[in-house]
């Protein structure tokens, strides 16, 4: 069975970007527009994996994983991407509880093999 | 409206103003240790023009997130050139949660934003720049796609050119065609831009 993926970014064509390189490599994908959206959807499906964007409306990506990470429930590990370079940016990703954090934009060899990497070596 | 929980801070009635309603008497209770008088304060304030500054010094400091919504609804009422300064200054946060509500909220006053907007289309700072055209998504204004077209003809930032393009799948008529083959040439090597740019160009000749 494929390997469930989250994609939680605001903007519409990157999320159509991420879907189209992860389901080319064999993960199945699922859509957030921001952190309320992909709570709710990581309260009612078991993901292997969410990749999230830092800034989206109503909820960042920084608010959805200091929640979700809040939660007593089955932690999946969570890759951050983000347009943002500076040492802060890494630390504060990593603090709210990001296993990962690299820099759109993203080139598909990179987002699959930090995907596969994070979720052991295979889609 | 059912209060939810009691404690030390909340012991005013969320349907109670208290205290003097004049300027320097809400100016006080924005800094009080009682939520509720912050919020009635924040949202008394926005008939108050000279309050911009007071709100958007509250703002870099406030916890409570209804609070800071009300300094934000206040803020947009308000609307003036400090309102919009004191926004850009979020921009430049570290504070994402600060940044995207001030997005959010520039995007509400097209007016007031409309003349700084190619400053800020030029900032130095390209995340300033990405946030810029963050705002431009819901900013109701004839000049939108004009910007986005001098944004992914002349900026050298790739992420700042790439958001440009996300939105121009949105909003872009023919006269982002050229700009958009211009732009794939000049990022030959980026699948991102080849992608975005594509797809604008199958949405823009399919409209």
């Amino acid at each position: 069975m494929s390997r469930h993926i989250l994609v939680v970014d605001d903007a519409a064509t990157v999320r159509l970007y991420h879907r189209s390189i992860l389901e080319a490599a064999g993960f199945a994908v699922d859509e957030a527009v921001n952190g309320i959206e992909a709570l709710e959807k990581a309260f009612s499906t078991a993901y292997d994996l969410y990749l999230v964007d830092v800034n989206m409306p109503k909820l960042d990506g920084y608010g959805f994983l200091r929640e979700l990470r809040r939660q007593d429930m089955p932690q999946a590990p969570a890759l951050m991407i983000s347009t943002e370079a500076g040492s802060h940016d890494r630390s504060a990703a990593l603090i709210a509880g990001a296993n990962l954090y690299f820099l759109k934009p993203t080139r598909p060899d990179e987002l699959v093999a930090y995907c596969s990497l994070l979720l052991g070596g295979s889609a | 409206m059912a209060i939810v929980k009691r404690s030390k801070n909340d012991v005013v009635d969320t349907d109670e103003r208290s205290g003097a309603r004049d300027f320097p008497g809400l100016t006080a209770d924005l800094g009080d240790e009682n939520q509720v008088k912050r919020r009635w304060a924040a949202r008394d304030l926005a008939i108050y023009s000279q309050a911009a500054p007071v709100l958007i010094e509250r703002l870099f400091l406030e916890q409570d997130s209804s609070v800071r919504e009300a300094i934000l609804i206040s803020l947009t009422q308000i609307g003036d050139d400090t309102a919009v300064q004191g926004f850009i200054r979020c921009l430049r946060s570290e504070d994402a949660r600060l940044r995207n509500e001030a997005i959010d909220a520039m995007k509400n006053l097209p007016d007031a934003v409309a003349p700084i907007m190619k400053n800020l289309l030029n900032d130095v700072d390209p995340d300033v720049r990405i946030f810029s055209v963050n705002v431009l998504e819901s900013l109701r204004h004839p000049q939108v796609e004009n910007w986005l077209i001098r944004v992914i003809s002349h900026d050298e930032n790739l992420n700042v050119c790439g958001t440009a393009t996300d939105l121009l799948c949105e909003v872009g008529t023919l006269a982002a065609v050229l700009p958009l083959e211009a732009l794939k040439q000049r990022f030959p090597d980026e699948p991102y831009i080849a992608f975005a740019a594509d797809l604008a160009l199958r949405r823009i000749r399919e409209a």
